[in-house]
């Protein structure tokens, strides 16, 4: 999965209830939508490891490497409510 | 099922009542507003009031993939201050917003104010005191208001649609706490909103729209049917996440006016849809090239809605020169049995 930084723990959280807790999410900063040809490739190249990572990678090796951070960026402890995003 | 049950102890009622609402409400479990505790024997009076297994799962709610049972939605009831009597209306209610065909999920999830808004037809508006008419969409009806609050409380504890964690919406709306009223059919010089959809008039139903916004919209008071439908149409726009459709909640005065000029519900539908647009220039290009994608315009013009098919018609509300509009589409109507 490809987000922006702003909804990388939502996207974790939204995968999480298909199943998918432990996709791997390659971020860029927040927000995207002005930037120009150039600078959005350098976006996209600086995401590059990250995808081939998770193209290539075991599902074993992804779990245990993601694991502990997947857990709070799931449903961060105790939080019921949040005005900022979580 | 897992269960929890938490245990208070006070020598005051009103005490145990306030140490009950800040525990739920540090657990997430409400609207904000204070709540009526869900003891086993309330739960099973609702449960009751069914005829249904506690274990019954009416749906599944997402985006947490809760299951809707009897006994759960129940609890729900009783923290809203429903009735029992109101379960009915409730089990209704959730066969239609967990049809495959309603968008249930995106409602919850998204940065859009979207909502459910429930319309009631038939007999049971009577039986449980469910306004229809003056002052229908606002405070001091217990079966408005309540029935409304279950449905947001269901979303929230069952779907997991906690605010600002699992649902984005930005600023989220009043229309939150409970949108709902009925059809005032007494007053309703058409066939009313759940015959059109193929039931029997007897038949009480519920109807679930996905709906974004409400607008009321005054005027139109000692002038002819044109004018009442411009000032109609003048309010609304094309919009931003609006195109599933759109609701009117027609004025009792209005739908008198219009049904003495010898319009139809239909008529009204196609002369609202050919009045509610507007020059595409008026608007951002991205938009205009979304709608006109989505087949809402052609010839530099931008339309509400596809067609006049999707300008649902209700009678509504109480004397006045007052309607209500609504961008709201894909209804799910279910009978409510018991």
């Amino acid at each position: 999965m490809i987000t922006t930084n702003t909804f990388t723990n939502f996207a974790r959280r939204l995968a999480a209830t298909k199943g998918c807790p432990y996709v791997v999410i390659a971020e860029t900063p927040n927000p995207i939508r002005q930037l120009e040809q150039v600078p959005l490739r350098q976006r996209a190249e600086a995401m590059l490891d990250t995808i081939i990572f998770g193209l290539t990678q075991s599902p074993t090796a992804i779990q245990r490497s993601i694991e502990k951070v997947a857990a709070t960026q799931i449903h961060p402890q105790g939080v019921v409510r949040a005005a900022m995003p979580v | 099922m897992a269960r929890t049950s938490v245990r208070f102890e006070s020598e005051s009622i009103a005490e145990l009542m306030t140490q009950a609402y800040e525990h739920a409400y540090e657990q997430g479990w409400t609207d904000g507003l204070p709540i009526i505790p869900a003891t086993p024997e309330a739960v099973q009076r609702f449960i009751g009031a069914t005829g249904r297994p506690a274990e019954e799962v009416i749906g599944i709610i997402p985006p947490r993939q809760g299951q809707a049972s009897v006994e759960v939605l129940a609890v729900n009831a009783v923290m809203a201050g429903c009735r029992p009597e109101y379960m009915p209306v409730l089990i209704a209610a959730l066969e239609g917003l967990t049809d495959k065909g309603f968008p249930l999920e995106f409602i919850q999830v998204t940065t859009n104010p979207m909502t459910p808004f429930l319309l009631l037809n038939g007999p049971i508006r009577q039986q449980l005191d469910i306004n229809s008419g003056t002052g229908c969409l606002g405070p001091g009806w217990r079966a408005n208001a309540t029935i409304g609050r279950a449905i947001r409380l269901i979303l929230q504890n069952v779907g997991g649609a906690l605010p600002g964690i699992y649902s984005k919406a930005s600023f989220a709306s009043p229309l939150r706490y409970s949108y709902i009223c009925g059809e005032n059919e007494e007053e309703n010089p058409w066939s009313p909103f759940h015959v059109d959809r193929g039931f029997d008039p007897h038949d009480s139903t519920v109807t679930v729209f996905k709906a974004s916004n409400y607008c009321n919209i005054s005027g139109g008071e000692g002038v002819g049917p044109d004018e009442i439908l411009r000032q109609i149409a003048s309010n609304m726009p094309p919009m931003y996440g609006g195109g599933d459709g759109a609701l009117l909640l027609l004025g009792v005065n209005h739908a008198q006016s219009l049904h003495e000029a010898g319009l139809t519900k239909r008529d009204l539908q196609e002369k609202l849809w050919a009045l509610a647009r507007l020059p595409e220039d008026h608007f951002a290009a991205d938009f205009a090239a979304m709608e006109h994608t989505a087949g809402r315009g052609a010839d530099g013009m931008l339309w509400r809605t596809e067609g006049p098919e999707r300008i649902h018609i209700v009678v509504a509300g109480g004397p006045g020169p007052q309607d209500v509009y609504m961008a709201a589409g894909l209804p799910q109507t279910r009978l409510i049995r018991g």
